[in-house]
């Protein structure tokens, strides 16, 4: 697959189909893996694919408008891409998109690569990209076992509301507003994120419960029908905020109201973006 | 002939010093992250700790604190300075951090001194622990320390395999040692274990070559795959951007400051909207050139202690030692890569 990666990296660039390629090098570890930007075809052979290869790169697009771009893409990843064509983010036509067939990231740290699947790839149903120019890697006949529900979250939503706000709680607190959580994700692109801005103050700048409890709940409502699930800000989290959770519940709401699911393609406007007057989903 | 003292002997002298200090430490929490906390009881801490998420510059310039009040009363506009009236013992800081608190006293102490920071620094003792292992992302003896290394500390303690040999390096840490209850302290030969060395990184020259980069194309593509978080500011030991605003709650105003970093939007971005360090690639190379030319050209060395932190938690593995490195070989041919 790497091979079949490289080469139309290589054909690509060498046509001047794209002036750069975004895909996966070897990180300064020598076991993980890091976002690599090739922009000579012979640098193309740095590229690499194996199950370190957790990054969602479709953020990068994000900084490339204009700009004829090929990427590497996963298929969690390709959801992000078909949310950014439908919020006419990136033009289709300025995207060469390298998919890949994946059977699933490990759980990977810094200098630590586990024989274990990411909680996300174990519920994957999504192995081939769903939006692709060229497809590298065979398609997978039998998809690993999923689950429909996410344990965790119905943990946790058999919970009390003290006991959730206790749990909530006690993971904001640790937040040290770092903001690497919007930083990575493709669905964060506001010119100006309401935390940034000082004029009106919409919130406070002190790193201190109260701010960081608005700071994710604010950020999670922004994300309900667009987070493609990537589970990026969860992965980059110094402080280990279980993000995933929030997402995850607020893409089951999407789901159970208005039967959607963001990134499944680019055409159909997500909900929240849209106002339908014969939608009556009870909250108003 | 050394002092010691065994670990449960450690714990009591600690809880005697908590019972006239607060008492910070190493503390796990149930999410994996490690993080120096005031502990009511020495039993809390985590001993056997590697190095913490966040540094302990916390302590010295926390992520939020407000500088000072103002009210008006009977008429009057009165300014009430914050104060820092506790006085603290900081347990488990590593040799890095260390240094890293010494590298943060010379623009905080700094003729005018930052006289919050100044208390904080006079406040608190602090008791250090030598590294036990080297980690992957270590390279602290390229900058200026070493996993033994008892400069910048009140105390250094150096686990051995009966307890903690005690190194008294200030006054204020032999005030330390005086109130630790009698007969704990033992006398041995025993020497620690040697450790296996840190990364070299070669840190020797770099100012010279970073003043002749400023502007290559490096920094453009090292920038294409930078995120631009705060979260290597953050976890740095000596990174001390800060912003400040003014709180207005019913005629009291309170004037707070919180941590920031080079890479915010925000950052250099003045009144009418001009930024002299637009786009993400000035941001980034903000962050090297602070580090290795600017913080060197002011204070006479490199803003970096090699603790690694941000080398492990950069999402995208921006890797400061790969940086140095790769500067080095630009050499003095500005633009020319």
């Amino acid at each position: 697959m790497e091979k079949q990666i490289r080469d139309k990296a290589k054909e690509l660039l060498s046509s001047q189909a794209v002036d750069c390629v975004i895909g996966y090098g070897r990180a300064t570890d020598g076991v993980t893996s890091r976002p690599l930007f090739v922009y000579e075809p012979e640098k193309a052979d740095e590229l690499i694919f194996d199950k370190t290869c957790t990054h969602n790169l479709t953020k990068y697009l994000l900084n490339r408008k204009g700009k004829k771009t090929g990427i590497v893409v996963k298929g969690c990843d390709s959801r992000a891409i078909n949310v950014l064509l439908n919020e006419e983010q990136i033009k289709r036509e300025e995207v060469s998109i390298i998919g890949v067939v994946c059977e699933g990231i490990v759980e990977v740290s810094w200098n630590q690569v586990s024989e274990i699947l990411q909680t996300r790839c174990r519920y994957c149903h999504q192995h081939a990209p769903l939006v692709y120019d060229f497809l590298a890697g065979e398609p997978i006949k039998e998809l690993l076992p999923t689950g429909e529900e996410h344990p965790a979250v119905t943990e946790i939503e058999a919970k009390s509301l003290e006991e959730r706000e206790a749990f909530w709680s006690e993971h904001f607190d640790r937040c040290c507003r770092c903001y690497a959580c919007r930083q990575v994700c493709p669905g964060c692109y506001c010119t100006e994120c309401f935390v940034d801005s000082l004029d009106p103050l919409w919130v406070g700048i002190r790193i201190a419960p109260a701010e960081n409890q608005i700071w994710h709940s604010i950020r999670a409502f922004h994300l309900a029908g667009r987070c493609a699930g990537c589970n990026e800000c969860e992965r980059v989290c110094p402080m280990n905020i279980p993000l995933r959770l929030l997402n995850r519940k607020l893409a089951n709401t999407v789901e159970e109201l208005f039967n959607f699911q963001a990134g499944l393609n680019a055409e159909e406007m997500q909900p929240l973006g849209t106002f339908i007057k014969e939608e009556n989903v009870g909250i108003g | 002939m050394t002092q010691i003292i065994s670990k449960s002997d450690l714990i009591t002298w600690l809880n005697k010093l908590a019972e006239s200090h607060v008492l910070i430490g190493p503390v796990n929490d149930n999410a994996g992250v490690t993080l120096f906390r005031k502990v009511s009881q020495a039993e809390e801490i985590a001993f056997d700790f590697t190095n913490t998420t966040l540094s302990p510059k916390e302590w010295f310039f926390p992520p939020t604190e407000t500088l000072f009040t103002v009210e008006r009363k009977d008429g009057q506009v009165e300014l009430v300075p914050a104060e820092d009236v506790e006085a603290k013992v900081i347990f488990g800081m590593r040799p890095c951090d260390a240094r890293g608190i010494a590298l943060l006293d010379k623009p905080f102490l700094n003729e005018p001194a930052d006289t919050l920071y100044q208390q904080h620094r006079d406040k608190t003792a602090l008791i250090g622990l030598s590294c036990r292992e080297v980690l992957p992302e270590c390279f602290c003896t390229s900058m200026g320390t070493a996993p033994d290394d008892s400069s910048n500390m009140d105390i250094l303690l150096t686990e051995v395999a009966d307890g903690y040999i005690i190194q008294v390096v200030t006054e204020k840490g032999a005030a330390l040692l005086a109130e630790c209850p009698e007969g704990l302290l033992k006398q041995s030969e025993v020497t620690p274990p040697a450790l296996s060395s840190a990364a070299t990184v070669p840190i020797e020259g770099i100012t010279e070559i970073m003043a002749e980069n400023f502007d290559n194309v490096y920094w453009e593509r090292l920038a294409d795959r930078c995120l631009h978080c705060n979260l290597c500011a953050y976890v740095c030991p000596t990174c001390y951007c800060f912003d400040v605003r003014d709180y207005n709650d019913k005629g009291k105003v309170e004037r707070v400051r919180t941590w920031e970093s080079c890479q915010s939007s925000g950052f250099t971005r003045i009144a009418g909207g001009y930024d002299r360090r637009a786009g993400k690639a000035p941001h980034l190379r903000q962050r090297f050139y602070h580090k290795l030319f600017y913080f060197p050209a002011e204070f006479g060395s490199v803003a970096c202690v090699g603790c690694g932190r941000c080398v492990k938690a950069c999402p995208v593995n921006v890797d400061i030692r790969e940086v140095i490195m790769d500067v080095h070989n630009l050499g003095g041919q500005s633009g020319q890569q």
